[in-house]
């Protein structure tokens, strides 16, 4: 029987293995692997700035810039979620006759790399607010980081069950964007919850990418507010979801081979 | 010695679960090298796959302590954007070999492929990636070899190389093989499992196994 370090140390052998070999096959172009991270910072930037310039200077004492930086790497990240982390698990059907790497290997090499491509690309805004010397306030950082963890857990988790769902159901796949295209308006991505009537706010905030993002801004800026989002609610769905994926993941995972 | 345990392996269809295997029961030796014969779509290459452990049966156990290689099959593995020797450092990373700066050289100078190593595979021809990964395969050591007509692409030279790699390993090890090409099964192998309706049948001698394959008397040795 093989000791657990020994198994940790396989797993992680093959996950670095799999993380350069996505590395290699994806950013071997001239662009290279700089356009993993300046492309989502470009996209985000670019709208976050056209909106501030648009539309005035602040949202409920909040620069509108910084604002809108937030929504965007959040809701990036649920794009990226669903698609490139949900579908690594039939990418890389090929590697599975290796009988050391099985579909969760292929999953958390992708989920390890989006979540470290949106950092890279956080990094680079920080880095240009910094340069632009736009006045930013930066007031509860831990409750910030704890919540891109708590986010990218939720992504996975989502991102694993999706997996899943369409290595059984490939038709998820084409209906997939009828989803996802409504997350960029509900998740309050453009507007704030406050904006919108108090009464309307059970048909937004059953979904957690509001709480992920309303909350983030409110660790930057607590003047913001968090009304009617609470982070106990964040993290209970995704417990719940991660529990759920990780379950049917380990119900499916020898059938999805043979998928 | 392979022990296959009330194995069931089906595939989900429109027409309901194929099965592929019922309740199998089987041992065969590996000590010789295996050719796996069977019509087309009478599961050779699943269970093939079982064997590798690239996939796994519904019910049932296969139960063996030898180290199997992955099934060498034509493209397992390849990325085609991806040179030729950052592909095999995937596949020695995967399968923990010791040293890669060595087993790179010796995938290099065994699949004869000398600069283009250094080349995507995509610009390659399909003979020379089947080079490549034969040779990924027989340099990293493992009980059993499993091919799955990776060997009939090569040139003539290539495969007498391919045959006394083989040859030489099985000394030591045992290689179990699936193909169509009978010449290429009495090239390689000494005995035979046969695949038919689902049942597994092992035959000691090469030539009494091809001939039940085929449907032909037996021919004489030494023709």
């Amino acid at each position: 029987m093989l000791s657990f370090s020994d198994q940790l140390a396989a797993w992680r052998r093959v996950i670095f293995a799999l993380l350069l070999r996505e590395l290699q096959s994806k950013f071997n172009d001239k662009l290279g692997l700089g356009w993993a991270f300046f492309e989502p910072f470009l996209f985000i930037f670019a709208l976050s700035f056209a909106r501030s310039f648009i539309s005035g200077s602040e949202v409920h004492s909040m620069p509108i810039l910084i604002f809108m930086m937030v929504g965007m790497v959040a809701i990036q990240s649920f794009m990226a979620s669903l698609g490139a982390v949900a579908g690594s698990i039939k990418k890389n059907k090929p590697l599975y006759a290796f009988r050391q790497v099985q579909p969760i290997a292929a999953f958390v090499t992708s989920l390890f790399l989006e979540c470290a491509i949106k950092l890279g690309a956080i990094s680079l805004l920080s880095l240009t607010i910094y340069l632009l010397q736009i006045d930013v306030q930066f007031e509860n950082p831990l409750l910030l980081i704890s919540l891109y963890a708590l986010m990218w857990t939720f992504l996975g988790s989502v991102g694993l069950l999706f997996g899943i769902i369409t290595s059984y159901v490939p038709e998820i796949n084409k209906i997939k964007n009828l989803f996802t295209r409504p997350m960029f308006f509900i998740s309050c991505v453009f507007f704030s919850l406050q904006d919108v009537p108090e009464k309307y706010w059970p048909y937004l905030n059953w979904n957690p990418m509001v709480h992920f993002i309303e909350l983030s801004r409110y660790a930057l800026y607590p003047s913001y507010g968090h009304n009617g989002v609470s982070i106990e609610y964040a993290a209970s769905i995704t417990i719940l979801i991660l529990f759920f994926s990780l379950a049917l993941y380990h119900h499916t995972w020898k059938r999805v081979l043979s998928r | 010695m392979i022990e296959i345990r009330n194995l069931t392996k089906s595939y989900p269809s429109k027409l309901g679960p194929q099965y592929i295997f019922k309740n199998l029961n089987f041992t065969f030796p590996t000590e010789r090298n295996v050719a796996i014969l069977g019509k087309n779509g009478a599961g050779k290459s699943t269970l093939f796959r079982l064997l590798a452990k690239s996939e796994y049966p519904d019910r049932g156990q296969i139960l063996t302590n030898r180290a199997m290689s992955w099934p060498v099959a034509l493209q397992t593995g390849i990325h085609p954007h991806m040179t030729g020797r950052e592909n095999t450092r995937f596949i020695g990373r995967i399968n923990n070999v010791r040293s890669l700066k060595n087993y790179e050289h010796r995938v290099q100078k065994f699949a004869e492929l000398e600069k283009k190593f250094d080349l995507p595979v995509r610009n390659y021809s399909s003979g020379m990636r089947a080079k490549l990964v034969f040779a990924c395969c027989m340099n990293i050591d493992f009980d059993i070899y499993l091919i799955d007509e990776a060997t009939s692409v090569g040139d003539p030279l290539f495969r007498k190389k391919a045959k006394e790699t083989l040859k030489e390993k099985s000394k030591t090890s045992g290689v179990i093989m699936v193909s169509h090409e009978l010449d290429q099964v009495r090239e390689y192998c000494s005995s035979v499992v046969l695949i038919e309706d689902g049942k597994l049948t092992y035959y000691e001698d090469l030539e009494e196994g091809i001939s039940v394959y085929t449907n032909q008397p037996k021919k004489e040795k030494g023709k």
